[in-house]
Formats: C-alpha cells, structure tokens, sequence
C-alpha cells in the first residue's frame, strides 16, 4: 500500500494549540509520526537574560497559562532560597491551596478537552462550569482569571480572603467530579477508545522523561510533591495506578482531583489558625542573587517542572532553563502513534494532556 | 391522494382548463409543497437540536434573534447564503459542485415516499419501503464525490469512512426492514400503518413484538446519518469536519440542509414502521370526539399527521440526547460492531419474526 | 552512589559542588552511570554558554530509588556525542540545544531547527549572538 502524507496542524482543532504533526499514514494506520513544535515560541529562555527578575516575574505565567502559579511558585521559590528567606506558615498554606486549586483547574479543562476530542459535547460545558467557580475565586483575590502574577518574591502580593468561597468549592466539587465519572468513567464507548490504546509501559515513559500524571498512571509511584518542602505537613497520597493506558490517565486525574480537595481542606485549617499574615518581602529593586547554579522543582499539572538559574551576580541572571512536562510528552508522541489509527491518535495525544505554549516556552 | 387528484381535475373542470394540463401539473404541486416545507422543517430541526444541547449541557442555547431564538437558523442560513462559494485549487470542479446536487434529490424522493396520513403520500407506490431504502443509500455516492472532488485528505478520510459504515450499517437495516414487511404483509407503508393498527393503539405497533429489530434499526439510522456516536466520517477533533471541510456558503448550506432532512426522514421512516406512523397511540382519533362530524372528517387528517410528527420528533430527541452523552466510536469499533453483532442478531430477529408471523395465523404471503 | 568508586574508573572527572565535571568520555560515563547506579531518567540536559567559546553541558540525571539528582556536566565547543542511544528523551533536549546554542550532537537523529525557521541566522542563546537581523526591526 502506498504511504500518504497527512499535515496534522497547526490550526487542527484538537491539537489543543499549535501542535503540528507530519504523520506517514498507511490506510488509516500511522507508521510514523513526526511532531513540529515552535509556532508559539516566545523566547521565554532568552527574555529572562534581558530582564531584571522583577520584570520576568509576570511573564512566567505565560509558560503554561493554565498553570500560571506553578511557575511562578518556581521563580520566587529560587530568589527566596538563594536569598535565604523562610516563609510562615501562612504563606505556605496560602501558596498551597492555591496551587491545588489551579491544579484542579487544569484537570478540569483536561477532562473537558479530552472528551472532547472524542467527540462528546456535554463533559466540556460541565468541567468547565466548576473550572469557572474555581478562576472567578482567582479573579477576586489575584484580580486575574489565569496570568495572575499572584507570588512575589517572599510571599504573596496581598493577603488572602473570602475562604468560603473555596469552602463552596471544595464541598461542591466531589459531586460533580461524581457526575461525571457517572457520565463518562463507565461510558462503554469511552472504555473501549480508551482502554489498552496508547499503552505507555513503565521503562518507555522513564526512557522519554515522562513525570506526573501519565508516568503514575503507568504504575510509578514518582510525586514531587512528596519532598516538597510547601507540602511538609500536608497528609496526601499520590495516586498510583497500573493501567497505563488512555483510561488510567483519565481516573488518575480524576482521582488525583479528588487528592487535591483533600490537601485543600488541610490548608484551610491551617489558615483558619494562623490569621496573621507574616512576609518578609525581597525588594525587587536591585536585587541579585549570589553568584552560583540554581535548581528548583515542582509537581506541576503536566509533569515535573524545573527552573535552572545561573547567577553571575547581575540583575538578571546569566542563564536561565525552563523544563517542563509537556515538551516530552511530545517528544513521545514519535513512539506512542506509532502504529495507532487516526482517530485513536486523536485520543492518545489528547490524554497525554499536552499544552503548546509550555512546549514553546 | 386519488381524492385529491380527482378533486384538482374537477376544479381545473370547472375552469376549462385540459386535463392534460392537470395531470401535468398535479405532481409539481407536491414536489413545491416539499421544498417549502422542508425548509421550515429543517430550519426548526436546527434550531430543536441547538436548543437541546443547550440545555443538556447547561446553556441557554440560541435566544438573542427572534423570540425565544426562533429566527437564530433563518439568520444563520440567510449568512451561509451571502457568503462567498470557494473552490479549492486543484479540485474537480465539475464533481466538486455536482456533489450536493446529488444529495438533495435522494432526500427530496425519500420525503415523498411518507404517508403524511391516510389520504396523503405524494408518491404512493405499491413497494414504497423498497424504493425508499434504496434512495436512503443514495447520499454516500455524493459524499464519495464531495470527498474525492475536494482535493483534501481530510475529505477524502471522512468520505471513504462514510462508505465503509454505511456499507456496513445497510445491511442489517434491510434484514430489519424485511422483518417489518413480514409482520405487516406489505412493501408499502401505508398498508404496514395499518396492519398495527389492529391492537387498538400502542399494543398493535410493530415496535412491541420487535423491539429488536427497532433496536438496530434505530442503530443503523443514527449510522447512516452519520450521527454522534457513529459521526466518525465528519469526526470535528479528527477530521476537521470531514467530507464537507472545503465546501462553503451555498454548498455547505445545502449539505447541511440535506443531513437534517435525511434525518427528518428516516426518523419519520422508523415512526412508520415501528411506532404505527400516523394512528394514533390511543386507538381511536381525537378528533371525531372533540369537533362536529361536519369538521372532523377534514381534520383527522390533520390528527394523523400531527400524531407522526410527534412520533418523529420524539425519536429525534432520543438522537439528539445521544448525541449529548456519548462520545465518539472508533473506526475499527464501528465496523465490527456492525457485521459482528447487528448483522446476526437482525437475521435472527427475522427469523423470529418469521415464526411469529406464522403462528399468529398470518401463513406466509 | 560511590564516589571513589567511580573515580576510580573514570580518572578524569572532578567534583565541583554537586557536579561531576568530566572532560571527554560523555556517552561512556552515562551509559556506565545508568546501567551501574539505576538512574533511570534523564530529567534534562542544561546548556549554558560561558563566553569563553565553550559551552557547558549539564545532564541531570534522576534515580528512582534513592529519589536524587546527578549531574554530570562538561564543556563542549561546537560538537558533542549525543545520549539519544541511551535517553531517548535527550533527542529532545539535544535538538533544542543545537536550536539555541549550535551544538552539534553526533549521533543524534533529527538534529534540526527546533522553534527558529530553518533560515535563521546564528543561535539566540549564545553570548556573542548579535541581533542584528533585519528580520528583527520589522515592527520599527
């Protein structure tokens, strides 16, 4: 049979962006896949070389715009060890919940993204009706939906406030995550797209540097989370499943969801106990960081997320790397369609939850 | 339809006018009425599923043009017919505009091929039905050439996926269908309303004793038409939108229109058979208990039709709630599917049905 | 992992800080790391030029067991051996880095133009990268 040529993007609508695929197609049977990234490329690596760090801080929410608060948790989270400064208690919590809730956020777009690229209408409006509950929060407190420039360097721009509203969330959502895994968990049609396609075994995802979400799902109990130091005294268990398949991935954020309100729910008793906002804020003016490397990580939504920083004592630093979930989750889209059909291509891609301007940087 | 044909002729009688010139005209008639009202009935679809999802998924729906929305599809056609015809470059132009010709004339026959009530089928033929299944495959042959003559591999995807289901969700249907011409003793549809009628109401439809077959039917319908979860030939996250991804304005319009009354039409076919077309469920007609002798002869006509439209649009709700809930079948899934289960399970529902005929006394015809 | 062991075999390496710094030997010393000292993950490759015409390399490796980083790093000038046999994740990185820096990886499959266009002058992550493209005034 001859080969066919399929252009997949960069203006596909389920390419969640602009991901570009060139796919070698046999019938409707992938034999090669040859993904092409950069439509989105924003120089982020080359800015920060530019820029004092006060000035990169906002632009660090647009690395992942769906996940803004777990890179700027990274970028102040270096200036502050570098600089030696403890945050309080308070901090720490409000930091926490925050970045959980946005995690939540980035599930629930997820789910709602995914099912849709399977073709079902209704899981989107839903996920992103309780998705909406959880940015209108933001925008009171950050005055932001998604690029809310929220953490400075030593603590938060401002206090926290109206924490019923994320009692109102935290008490609503466990059933609507309820509604639906009623909807689409047990779905027989789900099942058979999802089930056994895209099957990423444990030594191919460490192979390809696959973190979070879809290498706990293949049965790797790896969570950054677990030393990280915000989440010292919070009590979680990260989600592990065996399937390592598309399905394992749906019920491992799901679940992981579900993890989440958990760990929120603590971060509330502690802020209900530590009312006093104690920061020491760095001032931005002038600042430098000692000269020396700088390596912090973070569990981000899509995977471990580092920053790498090399100070020459400057105003801004002399190098600075990115790593993010994403990029090699599309690296390994060269192994996982190999040898899929087109529309479980569709599925497999879509539940690897890839999101381009973190690819781009 | 005699009757109304005779009293056509003795009007145009009356006027002088040949009967030639009637007999001539009297099936132009029908054909307008269609059109006409396929518009209405089509722009109301649109605007009844737009409106339902809306509401399955927790939205308004359309409700800023018009009362309440009504006028949301008039102004959505009204924009498709400004806009500008595309021609993609390298594509067969000829075939590429021969293409929705070719799927507007199959569901205008189908459409004419439904008793509307007793009295009124535009085309009543003695083997409707077999005429009618043989229309309904008709539309792939003008998604094979929208898809070939487009020059996109998407297209080409969507159509050659569209054969292969509709290859494979045809056969089943007919072997349903020869169930239901069993049971009713008939290829023609208004002889197999009647034959369900003798249960007085729901009890005699063909939709208790083969419930399977309704079952596939409706299957394979939704199949056809290339409906979530069977929407695989214009698959939006996969294909873009398939068959009809390069066509614009004008064309698209009248893909669009087509599809809709494809599935005007064979949810109207799956009431006939199925759910006993225009009787009513009761048994007896309403109207000759609420109105005077006098009217109601004329408006039970008008009962009739209302009762089938009632019918259809209940089983276009039932798609439309699908639609809502389940996502996307695969290719592989689709057809195997098919040949797999629904084939046997439809032979083996003919032969009950067979066995069901005979015993009830009817022998074979 | 044992530090005097492993110094021991690989002679010319030094540690600075938490690195490792070796000077020649790249694909050995990893492929000798992963398969001695179960670092499975290749969690990223750090480039940074140091002015001086060289470009420092750092591979952080991660084992799963012991939950730690290592890095290895070393400075390269214009050509590397590339890890991809070994990672394969590193087919990613290494392409990124030849984008931004210009290092040529041997070995490597599809070392190509990763986010500039294919025409584009010089690597943007260089120290003596001078924007002076005309490209680059189209908006003044």
């Amino acid at each position: 049979m001859s080969k066919l040529k399929l252009n997949l993007g960069p203006q596909h609508p389920s390419t969640h962006g602009v991901l570009r695929l060139i796919l070698e197609l046999e019938g409707e049977k992938i034999i090669s896949c040859e993904p092409d990234i950069g439509y989105l490329h924003r120089g982020m690596e080359k800015m920060a070389e530019k820029l004092s760090y006060i000035q990169y801080l906002p632009l660090v929410d647009r690395i992942d715009y769906l996940a803004g608060f777990f890179y700027s948790e990274l970028l102040c989270r270096t200036v502050e060890k570098a600089l030696g400064v403890e945050l309080s208690k308070r901090v720490k919590a409000i930091r926490v919940m925050l970045l959980e809730l946005n995690r939540i956020a980035s599930h629930l777009l997820w789910i709602g993204a995914f099912l849709m690229d399977l073709g079902a209408v209704s899981p989107f409006f839903y996920a992103f009706r309780e998705r909406e509950v959880i940015l209108k929060y933001f925008e009171k407190i950050t005055g932001q939906r998604m690029m809310n420039n929220y953490f400075v360097f030593g603590g938060v721009r401002r206090d926290i406030f109206s924490l019923e509203d994320v009692e109102n969330i935290i008490n609503i959502l466990p059933d609507k995550v309820k509604d639906y895994e009623a909807l689409i968990t047990e779905n027989p049609i789900f099942v058979q797209r999802t089930k056994g396609k895209g099957v990423l075994d444990k030594e191919t995802a460490f192979n390809f540097g696959i973190t979070g979400v879809n290498l706990r799902a293949s049965g790797v109990n790896l969570d950054f989370r677990v030393k990280d130091y915000l989440y010292e005294r919070i009590d979680f268990n990260p989600v592990v499943l065996d399937g390592a398949d598309s399905w394992s991935r749906y019920k491992a954020r799901v679940l992981e969801i579900k993890e989440s309100i958990n760990i929120i729910k603590q971060t509330l008793k502690v802020l209900e106990s530590e009312k006093e906002l104690e920061q020491k804020l760095v001032n931005p003016l002038n600042l430098t960081l000692p000269e020396g490397e700088y390596i912090q990580e973070i569990e981000a939504p899509r995977g471990l997320a580092s920053i790498y920083i090399k100070s020459t004592e400057e105003k801004s630093p002399y190098r600075l790397k990115w790593r993010t979930g994403s990029y090699y989750s599309v690296n390994l889209l060269r192994k996982i369609l190999k040898g899929a059909y087109l529309n479980d291509a569709i599925a497999i891609s879509g539940s690897l939850d890839i999101i381009l301007p973190e690819v781009d940087k | 339809m005699n009757y109304l044909y005779f009293l056509y002729i003795e009007f145009l009688a009356k006027h002088n006018i040949p009967q030639l010139f009637g007999d001539l005209t009297f099936y132009v008639i029908p054909c307008c009425i269609i059109f006409c009202a396929l518009l209405v009935v089509v722009l109301a679809l649109v605007l009844f599923e737009r409106k339902l999802l809306g509401w399955f998924t927790q939205r308004k729906g359309p409700n800023r043009v018009g009362l309440w929305g009504i006028l949301q599809t008039l102004a959505d056609a009204f924009k498709l017919l400004c806009k500008e015809n595309i021609t993609p470059k390298g594509a067969d132009r000829f075939l590429f505009n021969l293409a929705p010709v070719v799927i507007f004339v199959p569901v205008m026959i189908a459409l004419g091929l439904i008793p509307y009530s007793s009295e009124f089928t535009f085309m009543n033929f003695q083997t409707n039905l077999l005429i009618f299944i043989v229309i309904g495959a008709l539309p792939v042959l003008s998604i094979l050439l929208a898809g070939w003559a487009s020059n996109n591999k998407y297209s080409l995807f969507g159509s050659m996926r569209s054969v292969a289901q509709i290859l494979a969700y045809e056969l089943p249907m007919a072997f349903v269908i020869l169930s239901v011409a069993v049971l009713g003793s008939s290829l023609n549809l208004t002889q197999i309303i009647y034959a369900q009628s003798s249960g007085g109401g729901i009890l005699g439809w063909f939709g208790i004793p083969c419930i399977i077959g309704f079952v596939i039917m409706f299957i394979c319908v939704i199949a056809e038409l290339n409906r979530c979860p069977f929407d695989l030939p214009e698959a939006e996250s996969e294909l873009i939108c398939g068959y009809n991804t390069e066509y614009s304005g004008m064309r698209f319009a009248i893909f669009y229109l087509s599809e809709y009354a494809m599935l005007f039409a064979n949810s109207m076919l799956l009431a006939v058979l199925f759910l006993g077309g225009f009787l009513s469920p009761f048994g007896k007609y309403l109207s000759p208990i609420i109105f005077p002798p006098d009217v109601s002869w004329i408006i039970i006509y008008f009962e009739q039709a209302f009762w089938l439209f009632a019918k259809t649009f209940l089983i276009i709700f039932v798609v439309i709630w699908i639609r809502a809930t389940f996502p996307r079948m695969a290719q592989f899934d689709l057809l195997k599917f098919s040949w797999a289960v629904l084939l046997p399970v439809s032979i083996l529902n003919l032969f009950l049905m067979v066995v069901l005929k005979y015993l009830t006394g009817g022998g074979y015809v | 992992m044992n530090w005097t062991e492993f110094q021991n075999i690989f002679k010319d390496c030094r540690l600075e800080g938490e690195k490792i710094v070796i000077n020649s030997d790249l694909l050995k010393t990893i492929e000798f790391i992963k398969t001695n000292y179960h670092f499975e993950m290749l969690k990223e490759i750090i480039a940074s030029d140091n002015g001086d015409g060289n470009v420092e390399l750092t591979y952080r490796l991660f084992s799963l067991e012991d939950e730690e980083d290592l890095l290895i790093s070393i400075n390269v000038q214009d050509e590397a051996e590339s890890i991809s046999s070994i990672f394969e994740s590193a087919v990613a990185d290494e392409k990124e880095i030849f984008d931004l820096f210009g290092v040529k990886f041997i070995g490597n499959p599809e070392l190509k133009r990763l986010y500039m266009p294919e025409y584009w002058k010089g690597h943007p992550l260089r120290k003596d990268y001078k924007e002076d493209d005309e490209r680059l005034n189209w908006n003044e």
